[in-house]
């Protein structure tokens, strides 16, 4: 127990919160920093895809039954390594991997034969959600958090603008096929949702915390913040699913305020891991904000006098709302 | 801005304890877990300020990227120069440590590199992308230091580090580090220990020096910037095999050092971590390219030394950390 989780219970105790009988918790492995997460999730994220070629090539599944046998064994087999694991790293980070592979081998066991990219995604999203409920772990349910997300990105876009075969979906839409009720629309109810429930989450923290709700809501919160900062170009109406080589040289039009609207999204998110001190993801924040900018530069054609006019509008108005700001906070709070 | 607590040990005590929502409160308020109201104010403040200043000299950016022709080449070089005029004199007006000095400070930085690009634009000097990338990290040194501020000096160790990738990686002929490295037989390994070194010498210097332009973030931008280069080097050293010994000694020797001297300073585990990323991802390129993929067994090799290492490497940090922790508060 370190000493600074000492001062805080002795903090809970003054206040009578906490029973002077009550032994304090034993934190085995609770102190892991973002980038050991990030480099576990990556590492076992690998290890994951490289398990199913290995299995896919021993065993040479070519039936759709064969591989959802395979895929609910790989999934029932990291369940239960979950629930034996104590303090054992490898039996986790296998049961990860396991995990992975488990559920790409059942995700293409249900879907080789399907054509709908609207189902395709509804059903990858039921998966990844059916993954955040059932696997004891947290790691396991941030990464299905992050990938439930990023499959509810394209159920809305595939229902907002179904398509019509596999190639459309690395094709910018082209001006004419764009409507744009059906962009703004598509945009809010990407976003709004996610928006929402991360702003929920953050400001009623207290009350989820105090609940087993918890187990589920702070995995939930870091991929909805995840994708909150860095998804936003998979809902810009000329970019979509790529990151938009081949909407170079569309020209300017309002469409291309789109990666501001990212940029936006992506400050949400910043502010929000700050009310969390969540450093990791702030940084993540600023970089996908800077990804955006990039975007911003390079996308849509070769008008970029409008977009200096409309980054210098926009610099003035936010060091002027900075500067307000500044103005209203009290002189002993400067910085 | 770090609690005393992360979330994951806030969930346990809570969880322990059977907090109702007032007592999570009291845990968060105790564990400094929730910004204070002032605290709230004064991120804003930044994150729109910096925002602003961003998006300014994006503008600038954008401005010359756009080559507009309704302006004369004298026109677009006295817009330019009259900004870095600007800078420099609210520079001298409200030195830095004032907030109005280091932003004026970051956008000279940033009109620096706009003025070389303009340069190269008008007089077409065939410079290769990485001569500008390289000229202005040089020229725009002395600004990064007078602005003292991490946000320029990252900016940069960026632009530092887009000229090493631009050299070491596509090895263009011409220019200053051509004439350094171009009479020897360039072996891209070899090549890409300069970047893994440089980038070490300073986190180095700036663990030993600590100043507050270069925080610990932006010395971990460092640390980074240099393992990234030293996985490239020491895989390209596996792939490519007359140069593999001494890459990967280089990379090895890098890993060591930095290794050491963080065990040593028991402040930072995060230069750990990257040395134990770097090493899981060069052991896996290492297994896959040793054993020549001769048959499916190969991929399970690489799938348990994935989750082997990185299971130790949790492992490891996680009770380093907790050590270090736990010392530097007693």
């Amino acid at each position: 127990m370190s000493a600074s989780s000492l001062a805080v219970i002795e903090a809970l105790r003054a206040r009578g919160l906490v029973p002077s009988d009550l032994e304090p918790p034993v934190f085995d492995e609770s102190h892991r920093p973002w980038f050991v997460s990030l480099m576990l999730g990556a590492a076992g994220w690998l290890a994951g895809i490289l398990l199913l070629v290995f299995i896919g090539i021993t065993f040479k599944p070519d039936d759709s039954v064969t591989l959802i046998v395979l895929g609910l064994v790989g999934m029932v087999g990291a369940w239960a390594m979950y629930r034996a694991e104590s303090d054992n790293a490898f039996l986790g980070q296998l049961a990860l991997s396991l995990s992975i592979a488990g559920q790409i081998s059942l995700a293409i066991g249900l879907l080789q034969d399907v054509n709908s990219e609207l189902l395709i995604a509804v059903v990858l999203l039921v998966l990844q959600l059916g993954v955040l409920v059932v696997m004891p772990d947290r790691t396991a349910r941030t990464i299905a958090a992050l990938f439930a997300c990023i499959a509810w990105t394209y159920v809305v876009r595939f229902a907002t603008f179904p398509q019509s075969d596999w190639d459309d979906w690395f094709e910018p839409l082209q001006d004419g096929e764009l409507s744009s009720a059906r962009v703004v629309v598509g945009w809010l109810a990407t976003w709004t949702p996610l928006v929402g429930f991360a702003a929920w989450l953050v400001n009623r923290e207290p009350d989820w915390m105090s609940k087993p709700l918890r187990d589920y809501l702070r995995p939930a919160l870091s991929g909805v913040l995840i994708t909150v900062a860095a998804g936003g170009f998979a809902t810009e109406p000329l970019v979509m699913a790529t990151l938009g080589p081949g909407s170079m040289g569309v020209d300017l039009g309002w469409w291309s305020l789109f990666p501001l609207l990212s940029i936006a999204l992506a400050a949400f998110a910043a502010w929000c891991a700050f009310r969390l001190r969540n450093l990791g993801l702030l940084g993540l924040a600023i970089a996908a904000s800077l990804v955006h900018l990039g975007r911003f530069y390079y996308l849509f054609g070769t008008s970029l006098m409008w977009k200096s006019a409309i980054m210098l509008g926009m610099g003035m108005l936010l060091i002027a709302a900075a500067y307000l700001l500044r103005k209203r906070l009290p002189a002993e709070d400067a910085p | 801005m770090q609690p005393k607590l992360t979330r994951f040990e806030l969930d346990r005590l809570a969880e322990h304890y059977k907090l109702d929502p007032p007592g999570v409160d009291v845990l968060l308020e105790a564990s400094e877990a929730k910004p204070t109201a002032p605290e709230i104010h004064r991120f804003l403040m930044r994150m729109l300020g910096v925002g602003g200043l961003i998006s300014l000299a994006a503008s600038l950016v954008f401005f010359v990227a756009a080559n507009w022709s309704r302006l004369a080449v004298f026109g677009r070089f006295g817009l330019l120069e009259l900004v870095l005029l600007g800078c420099a004199l609210v520079a001298i007006l409200k030195p830095p440590s004032a907030t109005l000095g280091r932003a004026a400070l970051f956008l000279a930085f940033v009109t620096t590199g706009a003025l070389l690009a303009l340069f190269g634009q008008t007089y077409q000097t065939g410079a290769d992308v990485y001569e500008l990338f390289l000229t202005w990290t040089l020229l725009g040194l002395p600004i990064a230091i007078l602005g003292n501020w991490s946000v320029t000096s990252a900016a940069w160790l960026l632009v530092l580090n887009v000229a090493l990738m631009l050299f070491c990686g596509w090895q263009p002929i011409g220019g200053l580090l051509w004439a350094v490295f171009g009479g020897q037989p360039r072996q891209p390994a070899l090549l890409l220990l300069v970047p893994t070194w440089l980038n070490i010498i300073l986190w180095f210097v700036f663990e030993g020096f600590r100043v507050e332009a270069v925080p610990g973030w932006v010395r971990r931008l460092a640390i980074s910037c240099a393992f990234g280069f030293g996985s490239w080097a020491a895989i390209l050293g596996i792939v490519d095999s007359p140069s593999s010994a001494l890459a990967v000694t280089g990379v090895l020797l890098a890993m060591a050092l930095v290794a050491f001297h963080s065990r040593e300073k028991r402040q930072d585990i995060y230069p750990l971590a990257v040395v134990f990323g770097s090493a899981i991802l060069i052991g896996v390129v290492f297994i896959g390219h040793t054993m020549e993929f001769r048959d499916e067994g190969v991929l399970l090799v690489m799938a348990i030394w994935l989750i082997g290492t990185s299971a130790f490497a949790a492992k490891f940090l996680a009770s380093t950390a907790r050590d270090w922790r736990e010392g530097s508060a007693a």
